[in-house]
């Protein structure tokens, strides 16, 4: 029978010795179900994986030992769903085979090895374009997001050169958007930001105006990942339509699984898909290239020709049904996973929003509810993360939050700089439970009251003294 | 397995009690929480469901699972199972006693 695995050492020698006791007659393997696992194999627990080495200069490297018992060590809650998912259970499951006896190269046309693995491949690959309501001939496997938008922008681009020089995005994509389209503007090529509203939705007057005769790409994201707000991809793809030879782009990784998205009916010709946004692995993504009428675009990666020569290289076949099957179990759920964040955001909100006065949300307020970004006025956004050892969350973007600069995001919402490094990013999923949020909830009124009481910006503002009117004098 | 006539009470309740059990022996809190909550609501929506053929759907559809969820609880138990904040009680604060100071 299954039982939850208790940690402390006597009960593992215990069952080791009663193991090595009983004797075994002629038996059939038993399968999964018939196991009742309680332990692991012995000479797992010896091995120190990591061993500390002379030349490590006396630093002690903090391997969680998965030995020593398990109330030691306590996780924070993951409350940074935008940063990453948790693999399922489930996709773990359809995955392990893959790395286990069905090893083989699904472009091996020779032997049942690569048959399996081609069939696993297309399976998954018919999961995907479900998700989005595509074709399944549509769907091209890369290693990311990031791949997929590098691929999408500068291919197009590339492929168009001749022709047309100008691409359109908003000052709100992710990095490696913009980073692309700089890549590009230095090749010579016209780059157009267009700003957001206050509340983070693209104006359409405005992109309408910036389409010209050479535009070929329209690049804009379905959710933004640090305040979730979703852009209205309908119109969008609707306006790019009505102009010849514009192809529209969408990087929807945060979206994906998450919001009903249809290509068709939003003319998308090109979008990005990442994995692990989507509760599976990390290191597989998927573009969608429309053929209908056909996208060109010019490969970065030279290679053997594999997924319609857009992207040469093997694929790896467990990450591949992972993704698969991360597609097929969030189509099942979306209307049930969503209507439970939706509950749990307006707990937290309401929560924070009873306690706590001067909390702005960045953001649209119809934005995707799994994704809260909170600023805290007069309290720093360091001292705030700092305070909150048992919750993982982050302030802006995991991407950006290496360097000191304020979010360029809740900049360009129109955000001030002060409130831009006090903002937190809530991401709520599906096996967040009410405890967790009730929990943080708790944790960061009684923070935020006590660094507060700690400034003495807030005790003027509690005074009634206008902050903008002080005139700070130099020393 | 799943037989063409719908599915017996008594096959429905096992069932339900084994991905149950499951459910109840992952070792980390949030796939914890999550399977039970959505098993108890799947067997919820099937006590409901009075349509034969829409039973048998989701009777199938469960069975399937129910191989899928023991495993993931199987590789759960070794590779998880440390605890997350929200499950730890929280210390009470320390309560002095004439001549602690």
């Amino acid at each position: 029978m299954l039982a939850r695995v208790s940690r402390t050492v006597a009960r593992r020698a215990n069952v080791t010795r009663t193991l090595c006791g009983s004797r075994r007659s002629f038996v059939q393997p038993s399968g999964a179900d018939r196991a009742s696992v309680v332990d692991v194999p012995s000479t797992y627990q010896e091995e120190n994986h990591f061993a500390p080495s002379p030349d490590m200069l006396g630093f002690k490297l903090e391997a969680p030992q998965r030995d020593s018992s398990a109330t030691e060590q306590v996780r924070p809650i993951y409350l940074d769903l935008q940063a990453t998912t948790p693999v399922d259970p489930r996709v773990l499951d359809a995955m392990l085979p893959y790395f286990t006896d069905q090893y083989g190269n699904p472009h091996s046309r020779t032997h049942a090895y690569g048959w399996e693995a081609e069939k696993a491949v297309e399976v998954a690959r018919k999961n995907v374009a479900d998700i989005i309501g595509a074709d399944t001939k549509d769907i091209v496997f890369t290693s990311g997001a990031t791949e997929t938008n590098n691929m999408a922008i500068k291919g197009v681009a590339r492929f168009h050169k001749e022709k047309k020089r100008h691409v359109i995005t908003t000052q709100t994509e992710h990095k490696c958007v913009l980073d692309s389209c700089r890549k590009l503007s230095e090749e010579g090529f016209d780059i157009t930001y267009l700003p957001v509203q206050k509340n983070g939705v693209i104006d359409l007057a405005e992109l309408e105006a910036a389409i010209r005769p050479d535009t070929s790409l329209i690049s804009i994201m379905a959710v933004n990942n640090e305040t979730g707000v979703i852009q209205p991809l309908k119109e969008i793809g609707a306006i790019a339509r009505k102009h010849r030879g514009v192809y529209f782009h969408t990087d929807a990784a945060q979206a994906v699984g998450k919001i009903p998205l249809d290509v068709n009916e939003m003319n998308i010709d090109l979008m990005s898909i990442s994995g692990h946004k989507l509760y599976g692995p990390k290191g597989v993504g998927a573009a969608y290239v429309r053929r209908r009428p056909r996208v060109r675009l010019e490969p970065i990666l030279s290679g053997g020709g594999q997924e319609r020569g857009l992207r040469s290289g093997t694929l790896p076949t467990a990450l591949v049904v992972g993704l698969g099957e991360a597609a097929r179990i969030a189509q099942k759920e979306m209307a049930r996973d969503h209507a439970r964040i939706k509950l749990l955001s307006d707990r937290l909100i309401q929560g924070i929003n009873a306690e706590v006065e001067q909390v702005v949300r960045n953001g649209d307020e119809n934005g995707y509810p799994g994704c809260v970004n909170l600023s805290f006025s007069y309290v720093e956004g360091e001292s705030l993360l700092m305070a909150l050892k048992e919750i993982a969350l982050s302030s802006g973007s995991a991407c950006t939050s290496a360097s000191l600069e304020p979010s360029y995001v809740l900049r360009a919402l129109g955000a001030a700089e002060d409130m831009a490094h006090s903002s937190l990013r809530f991401g709520i999923g599906r096996f967040t439970t009410e405890a967790e949020i009730d929990f943080v909830v708790k944790r960061i009124v009684a923070t935020v009251h006590r660094l507060r009481e700690m400034s003495p910006l807030w005790e003027m503002v509690q005074e009634g003294i206008d902050i903008n009117s002080i005139n700070w004098s130099q020393h | 397995m799943s037989s063409v006539a719908a599915p017996s009470k008594q096959a429905i309740k096992s069932l339900y009690h084994n991905m149950l059990r499951s459910s109840q022996s992952f070792s980390s809190y949030n796939f914890r929480e999550y399977f039970e909550r959505r098993t108890k609501e799947t067997f919820r929506a099937m006590q409901n469901e009075t349509d034969p053929n829409k039973l048998r759907d989701m009777y199938s559809d469960a069975l399937k699972e129910s191989t899928s969820l023991r495993r993931g609880a199987i590789v759960n138990q070794l590779y998880g199972g440390w605890k997350v904040a929200v499950e730890v009680p929280e210390k009470p604060e320390e309560i002095l006693e004439r001549g602690n100071n």
